[in-house]
């Protein structure tokens, strides 16, 4: 730290020198990051270009010599590139360059070796784990969409959508969706639209391209962000074949734009559809029911004992008939029989009777106590005897 | 009769079936049949009366076909 008060300054020399000081102590490093804007002037020793952050919206310029970019030329656009450079203070202008003494560009493989690391790395965090995954919302009130400039996959996700669901609106941010820019704008899209209340759903897409081109969605800081947003995420990057790790963080992944479009919101005449089946079966039940309800009541109704009441009374005013006939006929019966003995008793008492045999002129002697005399030896004289006539009977005295 | 009114459908008609087998059992006296008789109308009614209210509230709703 260098103290200094207002009063004292220190002259710029001062100031120059501890900035070189400063520098000198970084010492030659390896720079990561994507080459732009190489001028080459014609019979110039020194070549100048740009090196952008691959994530971050900086840049820096540097400097090397002819022979050193030709070493590994030809390099494609936007060429991802590690450089070996001191940083060198210009002490008599104050300006500070980079020296670059030796460029490499980062070829497919280590860039699919990173990533293939970067991804293990996510994993181990969590970041692509099922449970994070936010459920997406069954009608969105707006639909934020990341996309390339009037790029056919807006086209897509856009008429997809509305096709289903007229009246959807979009939150579409046009951004760069490939090269050095597309991280950085990609992320300020996606902050700004996380934040707005009415988007429920975020769509990051894009058209196919080469390796290089999604290697944006496969950029750290981006999956980090996307991994922290609330909104929930649709990737459609390219087409069904890419898998940049946008795909594994995002919590929905389509194939393409077209399936996102689709997936984001419900079909209007299924849903249309699907309630008024809903109302018909519902309907259908409770009518099927009251028919239902109404038979059965039907049946207990038609049921005698209560179609036709009045059999509570008949039927006991026929078993009163009954009874009484069955009494009358048993009386009747009782009567005859009566009769029956009697007219046998009455014919057996007169054949009993000593009627008849007096009728034909016997007699029955009789002694006072009504013992018949049967021998005259049981008389003696003088007796009173009573004599029983076919008519009438006399009382004598035995001589 | 009064209570009956207060009475769900299903109560009404699960009264309704015990007086059907009551009076069809036969063993009631007279004055009982009279009386379930009476009790078996009422109940019937409040059946229909349910049912008809029902019927009103979805044809109002949806005339049937």
């Amino acid at each position: 730290m260098l103290e200094t008060i207002s009063e004292s300054p220190v002259p710029v020399r001062v100031i120059s020198e501890a900035i070189g000081d400063y520098l000198g102590r970084l010492g030659p490093v390896w720079i990561e990051g994507e080459l732009s804007e190489v001028t080459v002037r014609p019979g110039a020793q020194m070549v100048f270009m740009k090196l952008r952050d691959t994530s971050a919206d900086m840049s820096i310029s540097i400097m090397c010599h002819k022979s050193v970019l030709s070493a590994v030329e030809p390099l494609p656009q936007n060429a991802r590139v590690v450089m070996h450079s001191k940083v060198s203070w210009y002490a008599k202008n104050g300006s500070l360059s980079f020296n670059v003494k030796e460029i490499r560009q980062v070829g497919i493989g280590e860039l699919l070796a990173r990533l293939e690391a970067l991804k293990t790395q996510l994993a181990s965090e969590g970041l692509f784990d099922d449970d994070r995954k936010k459920q997406l919302p069954f009608l969105p009130k707006s639909i934020g969409l990341i996309c390339g400039r009037n790029s056919d996959a807006e086209k897509d996700v856009v008429a997809n959508a509305t096709r289903r669901w007229p009246s959807v609106n979009f939150e579409i941010r046009e951004v760069a969706v490939q090269g050095s820019a597309a991280v950085v704008e990609v992320s300020a899209a996606l902050r700004e639209l996380d934040a707005n209340p009415d988007v429920d759903v975020i769509v990051i897409t894009r058209g196919g391209g080469s390796f290089e081109d999604l290697l944006p969605f496969s950029d750290e800081s981006l999956l980090r962000l996307v991994a922290d947003c609330q909104t929930p995420i649709v990737s459609a990057i390219g087409h069904e074949k890419d898998s940049p790790l946008l795909d594994l963080v995002a919590d929905w992944r389509a194939s393409t734009p077209t399936d996102a479009g689709k997936r984001v919101v419900p079909d209007m005449q299924e849903e249309l559809q699907k309630i008024s089946q809903l109302r018909e079966r519902s309907f259908r039940h409770l009518h099927n029911r009251i028919e239902f309800e109404r038979a059965k009541i039907a049946a207990y109704l038609d049921r005698p004992v209560l179609k036709a009441p009045h059999t509570m009374v008949t039927s006991r005013f026929d078993l009163l008939q009954n009874l009484r006939d069955k009494a009358a006929r048993s009386m009747g019966h009782l009567i005859a029989l009566g009769r029956e003995d009697i007219a046998q008793l009455s014919t057996s008492i007169r054949t009993l009777s000593p009627q008849a045999t007096l009728d034909r002129g016997y007699s029955v002697v009789q002694k006072k106590d009504g013992a018949v005399v049967r021998s005259a030896s049981e008389i003696t004289a003088g007796e009173e005897l009573r004599v029983r006539l076919a008519q009438g009977e006399a009382n004598v005295t035995a001589n | 009769m009064a209570e009956s009114k207060k009475l769900s459908y299903e109560e009404a008609r699960d009264q309704l079936a015990e007086i059907v087998s009551k009076l069809e059992g036969g063993q009631a006296t007279l004055e009982e049949s009279l009386a379930l008789w009476e009790k078996g109308e009422a109940l019937a009614k409040v059946c229909q009366d349910w049912l008809d209210g029902a019927k009103a509230k979805l044809d109002a709703i949806r005339p049937t076909e």
